[in-house]
């Protein structure tokens, strides 16, 4: 094709000259609106969260000029208990959450893999909380946990025979957090389900015939076929549901305003309080810059896993 | 077949007892799971508010002597104090806005990222990947700083341009261009099509899968937002129906009837289009997380 030209052939050539200006100026117009907006809206909040985490901005901007304070942020939050009380209080909801609601997943993916009658039904059904709104969970779960005479004291009081008190789910702070996480799992299991569900149609059939010819029985062929064949989707559906957990917010603020006694206070909570009712934007970022890297420690971890169970 | 075969060795009791569990933990999970959901839908039909608490405890809950549509007529206004009416029309606003743009735009972008010429498209790929991993909670505060210093406050502008584009989209919709065969992008370009021509008339029709993934993606997000809408809106004016529902845990004495017709009027869209795409919602679900 390039035997007729006589333009001496540079090693590149650039691209101009390779699809014209018009095809060229396109494929700008095509890729910029994307690029901009992510530039935007969050490459430049996500760098001036650095930035802003070392000043004292304030959230309406005051005549006094925002000063560079260095970590003083940073150390301010370090030596304030509530910042550790809500650190804590997302890991034990974390270590609440994973069993109850990735266990409740598994479970249930476990039996809608076999061939029951209404098995994509069931499945439907079960993927709906998944897909309502926070808001509206928390308005169906705020007349649940009434106290002390609301549906589920009801039940608890029932079966106990009476002998257990009715429950302050949300005014006691010894409840208060298990309450959120009893909410949290209802509303979000179906997603791990459905997770786990494709994970388990993923292995191939073969390895179960084989299996049964070895003469493995019902469990024998579940330790030795679909929890090895599990592994990377155990590992995606702890690691999505750790970094979802340490986000918690907005079940908490609305239903305890981090109370009773700051038993529900949260990461997220914390920041939102002290960028937007304290007004101090600056100590409000630098918590994000802190939540952002427990994030990113968590994913790093999981890219870590998943590249030894995919090998 | 030679399924059966095999374990027709076993005793049929044991199979039927391993049977009978399973539909009993089905239906108790059935029921564990839906008849909240069934309860508010019912509640929203009530009338008086201490009625729907008492009834709570027993299965009344579970029915209405009387239906009523009176509370969504006391929260469907379009002005004044209980204005659901406003506030699910500018959540159904916002919901259009976001999706529309941000289809048209994540798409063009990743279908460049995926046949264009530009230099340094594996770069923008890189990024855009890396991006992934930045919590929207972590970035609310600065981006608070940005759009209210643009003097967006309280907009519509606000609640959909800082979410149009996303890294996820643009990836979803570059996995699935890059994918398609080769062939189809040099028979355009040899019938002389402009690269925009063939994104639109050859690449965009094919792609009904990663659209309809993406927009049930995003509507679902744009739907459910939170916490940004609650930081940026002050007045009716944008406020989104989540927001709205949300207030009435402010009030000393919760009007139950009124907030369950109000999340009754949010759930309904959602619900209309997850019973319609059951399968799509839950396989874009599913596509959503392959990624490692």
């Amino acid at each position: 094709m390039s035997a007729l030209t006589t333009v001496p052939k540079r090693r590149r050539r650039s691209i101009i000259a390779r699809v014209g200006w018009p095809r060229f100026l396109q494929e700008i117009g095509m890729l910029a609106p994307a690029v901009v907006l992510m530039t935007a809206f969050l490459i430049t909040p996500f760098l001036l969260s650095f930035w802003t985490a070392m000043t004292n901005q304030p959230l309406v901007p005051r005549p006094t000029p925002v000063r560079f304070i260095g970590l003083k942020n940073f150390l301010r939050i370090l030596n304030d208990d509530l910042f550790w009380t809500s650190l804590w209080n997302v890991t034990r909801f974390t270590l609440w959450v994973l069993p109850v609601q990735c266990g409740l997943a598994f479970v249930t993916a476990l039996i809608l893999n076999q061939k029951i009658p209404f098995r994509n039904v069931f499945r439907g059904m079960f993927f709906l909380p998944a897909i309502t709104s926070m808001v509206v969970v928390c308005v169906i779960w705020g007349t649940l946990f009434q106290y002390p005479t609301g549906p589920l004291n009801h039940i608890v009081v029932t079966l106990s025979g009476g002998h257990v008190e009715p429950i302050d789910w949300l005014g006691d702070p010894n409840w208060a957090m298990f309450s959120i996480v009893l909410l949290s799992a209802w509303q979000a299991y179906g997603f791990q389900m459905i997770i786990y569900l494709a994970g388990m149609q993923g292995i191939p059939d073969e390895l179960y015939d084989a299996a049964r010819i070895d003469g493995a029985g019902r469990w024998g062929r579940f330790w030795h076929v679909t929890m090895p064949g599990l592994r990377p989707t155990h590992v995606f559906v702890l690691v999505i549901t750790t970094i979802q957990a340490f986000k918690l917010y907005t079940q908490v603020a609305i239903l305890t305003q981090g109370g009773p006694r700051s038993s529900t206070e949260t990461v997220v909570h914390y920041m939102v309080r002290a960028g937007f009712e304290e007004q101090k934007l600056g100590y409000a970022s630098s918590v994000s810059v802190i939540l952002f890297l427990i994030v990113l420690v968590i994913a790093l971890i999981q890219r870590r896993l998943m590249r030894r169970f995919d090998v | 077949m030679s399924d059966l075969a095999l374990s027709s060795r076993k005793p049929a009791a044991s199979l039927n007892g391993y049977r009978v569990v399973q539909s009993i933990s089905v239906f108790v999970i059935a029921l564990v799971v839906v008849s909240p959901l069934f309860m508010l839908f019912i509640a929203s039909l009530k009338d008086d508010r201490f009625q729907i608490l008492a009834d709570m405890g027993s299965f009344r809950a579970f029915w209405v002597d009387n239906p009523t549509f009176n509370n969504f007529r006391e929260v469907g206004n379009f002005a004044g104090e209980l204005a659901f009416g406003r506030y699910l029309g500018n959540s159904l606003f916002i919901l259009g806005s976001t999706v529309s743009l941000g289809l048209v735009i994540n798409s063009m972008a990743g279908f460049i990222l995926a046949w264009g010429s530009l230099p340094g498209r594996a770069l923008i790929l890189s990024v855009i990947i890396a991006l992934y991993v930045i919590p929207q909670e972590s970035i609310i505060m600065p981006l608070l700083i940005i759009v209210s210093r643009a003097g967006l406050s309280d907009t519509f502008t606000a609640q959909i341009l800082p979410f149009v584009a996303s890294p996820l989209y643009t990836f979803l919709f570059y996995q699935f261009f890059a994918q398609l065969p080769k062939e189809l992008y040099e028979a355009a370009s040899i019938d002389g099509a402009s690269i925009f021509r063939t994104w639109w008339s050859i690449f965009v029709p094919l792609s009904l899968p990663a659209l309809a993934t993406v927009s049930i993606l995003m509507g679902i997000e744009t739907w459910n937002q939170y916490l940004w809408p609650i930081l940026i809106t002050q007045t009716d004016y944008a406020r989104p129906i989540s927001v709205a529902i949300a207030t009435f845990f402010g009030q000393d004495s919760i009007y139950w009837d009124r907030a369950m017709a109000a999340s009754v009027m949010m759930m309904i869209p959602i619900l209309v289009f997850y019973l319609a795409f059951q399968r799509w919602f839950i396989s874009s679900f599913v596509g959503s997380a392959v990624k490692g």
